[in-house]
């Protein structure tokens, strides 16, 4: 599906942190698991941007790892404070899914 | 950062010397898209262009480790390489000339207004 980025706006910072939430992960892989879910257009700049934001917020533990080729990657994994806006997220997620599946239905 | 650092900003230049070396090192359009975001980035920075330092790291980090993973810049960067640049240096707390010129110009507009109301 083409032409998301605006839908997805708001809600792709809850994605990345659900993706970090379930394993300690980096920004290529991110994007990538993004692609196959189906947002075709993410790209590795808009990830990494939101990642850059988690760690200003204090979201995230960053840990180095030197990775074989080039330089080292940045690995993320939630602390304590990125759970807890993880499931702030789901919450407010679930709030605005079901008020807007509701207005489709009762339009019918 | 010693004192002579400070005001003559000699470190900065050490420091640009060793982004221009990495740079050098990317292949030719990821170079071509570091250029750009020199050029995006170059209005958030402050008058030595300090504050800049550790956003053109982070930038470069990014187009380093695509490079390394064999992405293209289209797929790392897109086409919106101002919005990707806007994005990195936003919320960094990154104060530009402008916020400075504008502070200035209410501060002085302040000062006339209270001057006349006086």
């Amino acid at each position: 599906m083409d032409d998301l980025t605006e839908m997805l706006k708001g809600t792709l910072e809850g994605c990345v942190l659900e993706i970090i939430g379930s394993e300690e992960t980096y920004g290529y892989a991110i994007t990538r698991q993004l692609n196959e879910l189906g947002f075709a257009d993410v790209i590795e700049g808009t990830v990494y941007t939101i990642l850059l934001r988690l760690e200003r917020n204090g979201l995230v533990q960053v840990t180095k790892r030197p990775s074989g080729v080039g330089p080292p990657r940045k690995f993320y994994a939630l602390n304590e404070a990125g759970h807890e806006e993880l499931a702030k997220f789901w919450a407010k997620w679930q709030y605005v899914s079901s008020r807007i599946n509701r207005l489709k239905e009762s339009g019918r | 950062m010693t004192f002579w650092e400070t005001i003559t900003g000699s470190d900065l230049t050490r420091e640009w010397k060793a982004f221009e070396a990495r740079a050098e090192a990317l292949p030719d359009d990821y170079r071509a898209a570091w250029g750009q975001v020199v050029a995006h980035l170059f209005p958030y920075g402050d008058f030595t262009g300090r504050n800049l330092m550790p956003i053109l790291d982070a930038g470069l980090g990014l187009l380093e480790m695509a490079a390394v993973d064999g992405q293209s810049v289209q797929e790392v960067l897109g086409d919106d390489i101002g919005g990707f640049c806007t994005a990195l240096a936003g919320g960094e707390g990154a104060r530009t000339y402008r916020d400075r010129w504008r502070e200035q110009l209410n501060r002085n507009v302040a000062k006339k207004l209270s001057r006349l109301g006086g």
